[in-house]
């Protein structure tokens, strides 16, 4: 498993944790069931203290990416694709409909926008 | 058991310098760094955790005892790192190790010679030749040895260079994987802690300023920086303390919400050090003053 | 505790080496046999508190488990058991050297270091580090040159407690001592344990 922490990001460490690890999971490659390291090994590997490693475990438990047994540590819980896909395509939604109202202010048409994106999205 | 160190209103007077009745706890199986400026107390609280020094009030409790009737079980919990050597400095680290083992239920010969082996120590120099590195290293060395539970350490990486206090780091996490170990560590090199330290007891003045988790500390605290016209009686009570120059102002403040109702996009707030918390808190509340 | 005595051992394994010359030297001198096992017995412990006056030594021993009632316990202690292997060492040599002694030498050379620590052995506990090897010393002297004075003068001017000693058997004399000093010893002992669980490290 690959965790790439920043220590200058503006971004908390343990969210920089639950992030990456959530979009391990989303992407296929953390499966459901896998365990994952203890949080006290993580922290060593990291290089962190070990309350960042447990917050950001526990944060990926109550966002549902996970589930924990006493003793045994944490594992890749069961992913249901399509609610993540509904949620996934509502912050897409919420992030074009800011893109629109900056694009307004400065007078973009839908015609440069759509170049815009299309230039973006096949770079 | 949560704690495994309570002091509840613990007090000490000396000539010119006293404890304000301090309250600290110290949870089981994280590390809590002990910071403040030089003389703030921090030796003084660490003696009154070993027992080298008796509080004139309060209450110390480690692993929930008492040590007026459990001294030795509690030391034999304990492994102890100070800031200068010790061990008798004319005495080479096998004889020292001959005089401390015995003195632990559950020394373990088996562990020490491991740590002697990685951290390449001599058995057979006096310890008055080693370097303070050195000294420090055969100092864990001895309190690893023993299964303490507890390790409590004044000032370890005093006087030692970066690559040393690393590698110690390196080696603190090491003790930490398996859960069962507290470390309580004093320091005023903060740098140390930004990496390792779960919880943050800071001291100044002797007296004691928080006691939170380093997310509580983020959460709580934060540098704020702007223009010094924006500053006036109101709005100035949001801060800990303010740091005023020509270009603007630098403030501390506990009470991130008020600051961001009252200056919203006025000011620039960021993560304050732990650093910035020690020198903005060190004179207490100030106020602006009008002319 | 054994612990704690034995460490007198391992602290000083060089200085016992000079200890057998200097027996042999006093008894090269011929000096009283009483002297050479009194001389014999103050070496080792107070040698430690050449040690123990540091206070670091203090920090160490307080934070290892152990308490303070057994690291005095153990000086005291310690301090009969080392006089007992320095009279045996020393009445080895005098044999070795074919010189004559009696048991009631022993018996003086043994009691006077009992005296002497039970005076002594506090001291080091109240006075700052550093000034405790003069005030030995010096209590060394004192009690060197004043003592027999004192000692004299009593006899001479208080014919009261000269007639009293000389009216006892010699065997009440002997318990008479042995217990006094025993009492005195105990006394020392106590009151260095009370002055230790206050100190300051």
């Amino acid at each position: 498993m690959q965790i790439i922490i920043s220590n200058s990001s503006k971004e908390p460490i343990y969210e920089q944790i639950t992030n990456q690890i959530k979009s391990l999971i989303l992407a296929g490659e953390l499966k459901e069931g896998a365990a994952l390291p203890s949080i006290r090994q993580l922290a060593k590997d990291l290089q962190i203290s070990v309350i960042t490693t447990k917050r950001a475990y526990e944060e990926l438990e109550k966002a549902g990416f996970t589930y924990s047994i006493v003793g045994k540590g944490s594992f890749v819980a069961e992913q249901n694709l399509e609610v993540i896909r509904e949620k996934k395509l509502r912050v897409i939604e919420e992030q074009l409909g800011a893109v629109i109202t900056n694009s307004r202010e400065i007078g973009l048409s839908l015609n440069q926008l759509q170049q815009l994106l299309k230039i973006l999205y096949e770079e | 058991m949560e704690h495994v160190v309570e002091l509840k209103n613990v007090t000490k007077k000396f000539k010119g310098f006293s404890l304000k009745p301090i309250n600290l706890q110290v949870r089981r199986g994280f590390v809590t760094g002990f910071i403040g400026a030089n003389g703030a107390g921090k030796s003084t609280t660490i003696k009154m955790m070993m027992n080298l020094l008796k509080p004139d009030a309060g209450k110390v409790k480690l692993f929930g005892l008492d040590y007026q009737t459990h001294e030795r079980a509690i030391k034999e919990r304990i492994g102890f790192v100070y800031d200068g050597n010790v061990f008798y400095e004319g005495l080479n680290l096998k004889d020292i190790k001959r005089i401390v083992g015995p003195a632990y239920k559950r020394w373990d010969d088996k562990v020490f010679y491991r740590y002697v082996e990685q951290f390449e120590l001599p058995l057979n120099k006096a310890i008055k030749t080693f370097s303070k590195g050195m000294q420090m290293k055969a100092s864990l060395a001895i309190a690893l040895s023993h299964h303490a539970e507890l390790i409590i350490m004044d000032e370890p990486t005093a006087g030692l260079d970066p690559i040393f206090r690393r590698e110690l780091l390196d080696l603190l996490q090491e003790i930490m994987l398996d859960g069962s170990r507290t470390i309580f560590f004093s320091t005023h090199i903060t740098t140390d802690l930004d990496r390792i330290a779960d919880y943050i007891a800071f001291i100044n003045n002797g007296e004691m300023m928080f006691n939170q988790s380093i997310h509580d500390i983020a959460e709580n605290y934060q540098l704020v920086k702007g223009g010094v016209d924006l500053l006036d009686r109101d709005t100035e009570k949001a801060f800990v303390h303010i740091h005023r120059t020509s270009t603007g102002f630098q403030a501390l403040t506990d009470n991130i919400e008020a600051v961001k109702k009252t200056f919203g996009d006025s000011v620039v707030m960021e993560r304050a050090s732990l650093e910035d918390m020690m020198y903005y808190m060190k004179g207490g509340k100030q106020h602006v003053q009008f002319n | 505790m054994f612990n704690l005595i034995r460490r007198d051992l391992i602290l000083q394994k060089w200085q016992l080496l000079i200890f057998i010359p200097i027996i042999m030297f006093f008894i090269i001198m011929d000096k009283h046999p009483a002297l050479i096992f009194l001389v014999a017995s103050i070496l080792i412990p107070f040698n430690a508190y050449a040690y123990d006056e540091k206070a670091e030594t203090n920090i160490l021993l307080n934070s290892l488990p152990y308490t303070r009632v057994e690291i005095i316990a153990s000086r005291y202690l310690g301090a009969i058991v080392y006089m007992g292997l320095a009279i045996g060492v020393t009445c080895l040599a005098l044999v070795t050297f074919n010189k004559p002694f009696t048991m009631s030498d022993m018996a003086i050379g043994g009691g006077l270091f009992l005296w002497f620590a039970s005076f002594t052995f506090p001291l080091f506990y109240i006075f700052k580090s550093g000034y405790i090897s003069t005030v030995v010393l010096i209590g060394f002297l004192i009690l060197a040159g004043v003592g027999p004075s004192v000692f004299m003068f009593i006899a001479e001017n208080l014919p009261v407690i000269n007639d009293f000693i000389v009216s006892l058997s010699v065997p009440t004399l002997y318990t008479g001592v042995a217990v006094l000093t025993l009492i005195i010893y105990s006394v020392s002992w106590g009151v260095t344990t009370i002055i230790y669980q206050r100190k300051v490290f």
